[in-house]
């Protein structure tokens, strides 16, 4: 049996386990440095197998040996944005708690796939991939499947059309680095520039960007979790079962879209190697151009938190 | 709950039946003329609902009357074709075949969204359109969705990609002439255009043309019928749930596309009404050709329709 392990038993990570129970994809365990949360989430999860027919094995832990073995590691550890803190507040003190799972990840679960979730999405990326030194391929980031689903749900209710026949391609960073290609997002095939004004789909888009913030607002206290974990479940399947699904993922690119060295948002196929082949769309130049300025404001967070550890 | 009727409980039908209650979407009822067969079928059925968790009745009849109620109709029923057989080859059988169940559709069923899927489709379509006297919106074909999970098929395997993220769509008579729009198919909304060559996408579309050739030669004796069962109960499915979803199927044509009077493959809105509209894509200049090209060789299978209409009327 495959095994998926979840750092962080938050609500996205807990949330993302029920998933990956429901669609039987794999074994679950729940890792958190909260002492008795995550066994209690996993006991709760193990209550429900009866009713819902679990076949996997869910476990929860705060002992990062138990990880060993895992196919898949999702990083979901770090504080979640309150209201009015942008992206880039977070940076600090998520690339302390990344950087710290991240080194565990390499000890005990050195086959691994990594997902990473917490944000600053793209910079954690790197943070993952420089502590952990895996291959390209095995870091990936998820954002991308989160716009896109956001952006499919708008899209199916101003149509009027059901949900599974929108398909969308979001490429760039999370959220206001979003790069949304409409020509490249359809209904049943046919692109949404045929069916609908470009002020809609501007507001659309605008709504998209601010997809994570209006449910933070709606909230309160916390953020989104049901979404990003359905995201997470997607990535995640497709790796374990090597289902090669063309989805959208920060990947690391050296040379495509004639950039380097950089975690940014791309079509990516995933299967059981992780990111599998990085596919290079034929963009416009407006188009390349937000690519390129999504990756540049990577980069300089990257910059930002690299100045930092050098401080300490 | 919401109730299905399928006449035929052959491959299709049945597997129809099938995907509907795995997915318990409505109460299926299956008729089919030989005596108790449906009955057996629907029986069978009903034994792995225990294990399947079905929450939906499946039943089997003999008798007509039983349509009534039916929120969908889906027709089924006639003979397949066999090796060497074109679709036209059997008309004549399943004109004959609809004329023992057409009056009792629009007698007992008279609000139900009729699919039918009895080969030839697009002139079978025609007809019962004709001889319920449904509103055009009401009675549709099913083949578009059919074409479009083959190809998805096809061009996943192609790309060694996973064949969920494939749509695609073909356009025209269920036929030879049918018609593959690369640039409405698409890769997780990446036409195909960017990742075949235009060798390749004429070879996936040469591949779905002989689809349903390739298994019925693979099987001799029957034709293809899972992905014909869920391919219409896709359609089914959207129906009942009132989903609104965009695919193509053969309609009826008052002046889209520059056609009229003649059931077609087209691109469509599929709502709890039946079709809500057809929709008007950018076809190029050799797409519209070839529609009109398809049309032409539909025409010649409805005259035959036609003249069984005049016959029925006199």
């Amino acid at each position: 049996m495959k095994k998926v392990s979840i750092i962080g038993a938050g609500h996205v990570g807990a949330t993302a386990g029920l998933y990956l129970l429901e669609k039987r994809i794999a074994d679950v365990v729940l890792v958190d440095i909260v002492e008795g949360m995550p066994q209690g989430k996993a006991t709760d999860l193990s209550h429900a197998a009866p009713l819902r027919k679990y076949l996997n094995k869910i476990a929860g832990t705060n002992d990062y040996k138990d990880i060993a073995g895992s196919d898949v590691v999702v990083i979901t550890a770090g504080l979640p944005r309150k209201p009015g803190m942008s992206r880039s507040d977070l940076l600090g003190i998520n690339a302390k708690i990344v950087g710290g799972v991240a080194e565990q990840v390499k000890t005990y679960a050195p086959d691994a796939v990594v997902i990473v979730v917490t944000n600053p999405l793209d910079v954690m990326c790197h943070v993952v991939k420089e502590a952990t030194g895996f291959p390209k391929n095995r870091v990936m980031g998820m954002a991308g499947v989160l716009d896109s689903t956001r952006f499919r749900l708008f899209i199916a209710r101003e149509l009027g059309v059901h949900l599974s026949d929108v398909v969308a391609l979001v490429l760039g960073g999370h959220g206001d680095d979003m790069v949304p290609l409409p020509r490249y997002t359809s209904v049943s095939g046919i692109p949404i520039t045929e069916l609908l004004s470009p002020e809609t789909i501007e507001r659309l888009v605008a709504r998209t960007r601010k997809g994570g913030g209006e449910i933070v607002g709606l909230l309160k206290e916390g953020s989104a979790f049901y979404a990003p974990a359905s995201s997470i479940t997607e990535m995640a399947e497709a790796i374990v079962l090597n289902i090669r699904r063309l989805l959208p993922a920060s990947a690391y690119l050296e040379g495509e879209y004639g950039l380097n060295d950089v975690y940014v948002g791309v079509p990516a196929i995933l299967g059981e190697n992780g990111v599998e082949k990085v596919l290079e769309l034929d963009l416009t130049d407006a188009e390349r151009k937000a690519l390129h300025a999504s990756a540049g404001s990577v980069a300089a967070n990257v910059a930002q938190w690299k100045e930092m550890k050098g401080k300490e | 709950m919401k109730k299905v009727t399928v006449i035929g409980a052959g491959n299709v039908g049945t597997n129809c039946a099938l995907f509907i209650a795995e997915k318990n979407v409505a109460d299926v009822t299956l008729i089919d003329v030989k005596p108790s067969y449906a009955a057996g079928k629907a029986l069978d059925l009903m034994e792995s609902g225990p294990i399947r968790d079905y929450d939906v009745v499946v039943k089997g009849s003999d008798d007509l009357y039983d349509l009534v109620y039916s929120d969908v109709v889906v027709v089924a029923a006639g003979k397949v074709r066999e090796p060497g057989m074109s679709r036209e080859d059997v008309l004549d059988d399943n004109l004959d075949a609809a004329d023992t169940f057409v009056r009792e559709i629009a007698k007992f069923a008279p609000d139900a969204v009729v699919i039918v899927v009895t080969e030839p489709v697009d002139a079978m379509t025609y007809y019962i359109l004709k001889r319920t006297g449904f509103p055009e919106n009401r009675v549709l074909g099913m083949a578009g969705a059919l074409d479009a999970t083959r190809a998805g098929e096809i061009i996943a395997e192609k790309l060694n990609m996973a064949a969920t993220d494939v749509e695609a769509m073909f356009i025209g008579g269920h036929h030879d002439e049918m018609i593959f729009l690369p640039q409405y198919s698409r890769v997780t909304g990446i036409p195909v255009t960017e990742l075949l060559s235009p060798d390749e996408i004429r070879e996936v579309a040469q591949k779905v043309k002989n689809a349903g050739h390739e298994i019925l030669e693979m099987m001799k004796r029957a034709t293809a019928f899972y992905a014909p069962a869920a391919a219409t109960a896709r359609m089914v499915e959207t129906i009942i749930r009132e989903r609104r979803r965009i695919l193509t199927a053969p309609v009826y044509v008052s002046g889209e596309y520059g056609l009229a009077d003649l059931c077609i493959g087209l691109p469509i809105l599929l709502d709890k009404t039946g079709v809500r509209k057809v929709l008007e894509l950018n076809l190029t200049g050799e797409q519209k050709e070839a529609l009109v090209k398809s049309a032409e060789v539909l025409r010649k299978t409805q005259e035959k329709v036609t003249s069984r209409l005049q016959e029925v009327a006199s």
